[in-house]
């Protein structure tokens, strides 16, 4: 009854009443779990076995991913969902460690106003973007060298500026204690240089953070790239999926594949990052 | 080295020093906040620009507010209205905190009103031409075609822009006010010798810009309306929009009124708080009904697309944010417990909220199938009940179920429609894992002392909740519902998967309803109108949420 726990909930706990919280707990589970159970088990099914009413699979038909995977030119999608998350995150980490040590640790003339009418920004819908980001994107494409829609520049170029990258990472800098600072001017390190052999490699769990979430961003973002992309040539996974769900209609056995593995590589990054994942969300609650 | 000299004479070290930082501040920070600047601010004007002509893939003509007329009928002319009349009030108060300043320090910055007017008027003429160039700068494109893309081509197109005839006088006044501003804030600066007067300078523009918007905004109102009735008189019909105005402005002034006199009855020591309570409430109850009385009506005589979105939203908020919040904090307080496996737990409860929401749409979209075989409607016929159509069901839940009791429920009982539900079913099954996550670390920032002060006096596990652990997360609650509800009007990706033509649009939510106009009708102007209506409600939801919940919210 006296044992010191960390939270502030120690109440004393009989056998009934830890077995109801584990009754719930795991109803709840079960709930969020029975539709991966069920698409994994789908996809595992022959067709008629899909249509049909067993909820497991009498035989395992482990080809189905492989049709899946050749029927919906996945491999060509996965490689430009790649592609495209990679070449944003460069570019977004790149503009937002700079802009956000700028902002945490240099005082200049109009810093709070420029990052307040940045930061104001973020309550704005995207629907109110769309239509004038992707006239410009068109006006872009056909005025400069190279084409905007249906290439990467129009799927990359407008993510990389984030200021919630921005936000996240210029809270972590402030906090970095001045005195190291001093002591690398004492040393003749220049910003750039502090900037490169201090701060970042304090800041990996930000980054991290940052990583994930704009990965997951690129793997489900639809209504932009499906505007901006009219052949499979840089059509992200996220589009791809859809067009295959459309397609393939009834061989939901084939679909039921195909939503697995645009969930696998997700999967794998949550669970290695998930414990800084929850509490950077946590922390800033700001991704909705 | 000459330069180093000069520079040297001029700029003691410690200033260049200065300089040099400023300049590397302005370099790092300069890729992202152009990019910003370009995909995120100038978007909003480009925004509002196209939403005022007649847009379709090609800009045709300019046609003032007649988007927004056609996405919410008159209530276009009262939004304008109120909009100019809340200039007018930011001029009041932008007065009052002067008046405040002068009379804090004794200042009289009367002489800054002369750059102050001039700075406004550089900002509207700053405006006024780039506003005139820029569809010049996007005909550019269509000029380009067939020729060779070359710079030396580019650049004469671009100076063509700049030259054209409608823009050079918008040019040649925004330089001459902007000469003007400058060079008068500097005498200005020079004659009264104050380190505020550039604060009262920019004040005063800020009067004069809202002063601009204010007239400018009524009086473009009143020639519109002038002409609406002018148009309806001729087709015999009224477009009764004058007695829309006094409805819908009394309704926000009482609502106004009411919120003021209940903060003034809150503070502690007032004799006639109750009274007051009393009127408040009052002024609440006729303001809200006059404003739920007339603002629908107005509405549904605009666009019916627009009308059945907001709908469809409104029951999705409905259906998700209650339930959701209420499922997660019950969830929240069990795994708080130390327990063993309560990671583990968490850890699961989070995985719909990771999943690509593109793929767990196609996995329901399989699961409520209208297949008698599918999974939901097996369960559903082993319970003895009749499989259902889901996604494929334009009728509303409540008929279904008052179809099974044999109940014939009128039309505007329906409810949401089944198609809706499975949508609501996955938004929660999607949300709960993330609002867990906020909740716990709600919890976790309560004190033990306080539970165990309780728990010493005696209070039992329910009344520990009711009366600390609850009104102690309600930051958090306020903040998860704010997100919620700003989060249905966002919803698109999911809605896109699961929408089918059978289920008659009853899936569209807002913001659905706004791509498929921008996207499937080719509707640019009106899209964005339709954007701008989105973008004022969800910016009025989180003013309202900010007053209401705000005052509750409990920041122990």
């Amino acid at each position: 009854m006296a044992e010191k726990s960390k939270n502030a909930f120690h109440f004393t706990y009989t056998t009934s009443n830890k077995l109801f919280s584990y009754l719930i707990l795991g109803i709840g589970a079960f709930l969020a779990l029975i539709p991966f159970i069920w698409m994994v088990s789908t996809s595992l099914k022959s067709l008629g076995e899909a249509l049909g009413t067993a909820f497991f699979p009498s035989e395992l038909h482990w080809e189905n991913y492989a049709e899946a995977w050749r029927k919906a030119l996945f491999s060509e999608y996965f490689l430009n969902s790649l592609l495209i998350t990679s070449i944003t995150l460069v570019g977004e980490i790149t503009f937002s460690v700079l802009a956000a040590y700028a902002f945490a640790r240099i005082k200049f003339p109009g810093r709070d106003l420029i990052f307040t009418i940045m930061l104001s920004t973020i309550m704005i819908p995207a629907m109110v973007f769309i239509i004038p980001n992707f006239l410009t994107v068109t006006w872009l494409g056909r005025i400069g060298p190279i084409p905007w829609i249906n290439n990467w520049p129009a799927l990359t170029i407008p993510f990389m500026g984030s200021i919630f990258s921005i936000f996240l990472l210029k809270q972590f800098f402030s906090q970095i204690p001045d005195e190291l600072f001093d002591a690398a001017q004492m040393d003749g390190a220049g910003h750039l240089r502090f900037l490169w052999k201090v701060v970042l490699p304090l800041s990996k769990a930000p980054l991290m953070v940052i990583l994930v979430l704009s990965f997951i961003g690129t793997w489900n973002s639809l209504a932009w790239p499906m505007l901006v992309t009219n052949t499979p040539d840089w059509r992200p996974i996220s589009v791809g999926l859809m067009n295959f769900v459309n397609e393939a209609g009834q061989e939901i056995n084939l679909t039921m594949a195909g939503a697995f593995i645009t969930i696998i590589p997700i999967l794998i990054i949550y669970f290695f990052t998930q414990k800084q994942f929850t509490e950077s969300i946590s922390r800033s609650g700001l991704k909705g | 080295m000459e330069n180093q000299n000069l520079l040297q004479r001029f700029f003691s070290a410690s200033k260049r020093k200065k300089i040099k930082e400023y300049l590397t501040a302005y370099l790092f920070i300069a890729p992202a906040t152009i990019l910003i600047f370009v995909f995120g601010i100038f978007p909003v004007g480009f925004a509002l620009f196209v939403s005022l002509h007649k847009w379709r893939i090609k800009r045709t003509a300019l046609i003032g507010l007649e988007n927004y007329v056609d996405a919410i009928g008159n209530l276009a002319y009262v939004a304008v209205f109120l909009l100019g009349v809340g200039a007018l009030v930011g001029i009041y108060f932008l007065i009052k905190k002067i008046i405040e300043l002068t009379k804090q320090h004794g200042d009289r910055p009367w002489i800054s009103i002369v750059p102050g007017f001039l700075n406004a008027v550089t900002a509207f003429s700053f405006l006024n031409w780039f506003f005139k160039l820029l569809p010049e700068v996007l005909d550019i494109a269509d000029k380009l075609r067939g020729l060779e893309k070359t710079r030396e081509v580019f650049l004469t197109l671009l100076r063509q822009a700049f030259s054209a005839e409608t823009v050079v006088p918008a040019w040649r006044v925004f330089l001459w006010t902007l000469l003007a501003g400058i060079l008068v804030g500097g005498i200005v600066l020079f004659l009264w010798k104050n380190k505020r007067n550039l604060l009262y300078q920019s004040y005063f523009a800020l009067v004069f810009l809202a002063l601009g918007i204010a007239v400018g905004l009524l009086l473009y109102l009143k020639k519109q309306v002038s002409l609406a009735y002018a148009e309806a008189f001729a087709n015999n019909a009224d477009p009764g929009i004058w007695p829309q105005f006094i409805t819908i402005t009394s309704g926000v002034i009482l609502l106004i009124l009411a919120w003021w006199l209940w903060r003034r009855a809150s503070k502690p020591r007032s004799g006639w708080a109750f009274w007051a309570h009393v009127v408040s409430a009052l002024f609440l109850l006729v303001g809200g009904w006059l404003l739920i009385g007339e603002i629908p009506t107005i509405v549904a005589s605009g666009d019916k697309d627009l009308w059945s979105g907001l709908k469809v939203t409104v029951f999705f908020a409905l259906g998700t944010v209650p339930v959701q919040l209420t499922l997660a904090l019950f969830l929240a307080i069990l795994l708080f417990q130390k327990m063993r496996g309560s990671n583990v737990f968490r850890i699961i409860y989070f995985i719909p909220y990771v999943t690509p929401a593109i793929a767990s749409a196609a996995i329901f979209k399989q699961m409520f199938s209208n297949r008698h075989s599918a999974p939901v409607n097996m369960l559903l016929q082993t319970l003895g009940l009749e499989p259902q159509q889901w996604l494929f069901e334009p009728q509303g839940v409540n008929t279904i179920i008052g179809q099974f009791f044999g109940w014939n429920l009128p039309e505007w009982a329906g409810g949401p429609s089944l198609a809706l539900c499975v949508v609501i079913l996955h938004s929660i099954w999607t949300y709960v894992g993330y609002d867990i996550v906020i909740y716990m670390a709600g919890l976790g920032n309560i004190t033990k002392e306080l539970i165990d002060a309780a728990q010493s006096d005696g209070a039992n596990k329910w009344q520990i909740f009711r009366y600390i652990t609850f009104p102690l997360l309600s930051p958090t609650t306020y903040f998860l519902s704010l997100v919620s509800i700003i989060g249905t009007f966002k919803a698109f990706n999911t809605i896109w998967i699961f929408r089918d033509a059978l289920a008659l649009g009853t899936t569209d939510a807002f913001s659905v309803t706004i791509f498929i106009e921008f996207f499937e009708k080719l509707r640019y102007g009106y899209a964005s109108a339709m954007a701008f209506v989105l973008f004022a409600i969800i910016l009025g939801l989180t003013f309202i949420n900010n007053k209401i919940q705000g005052s509750k919210v409990f920041y122990g």
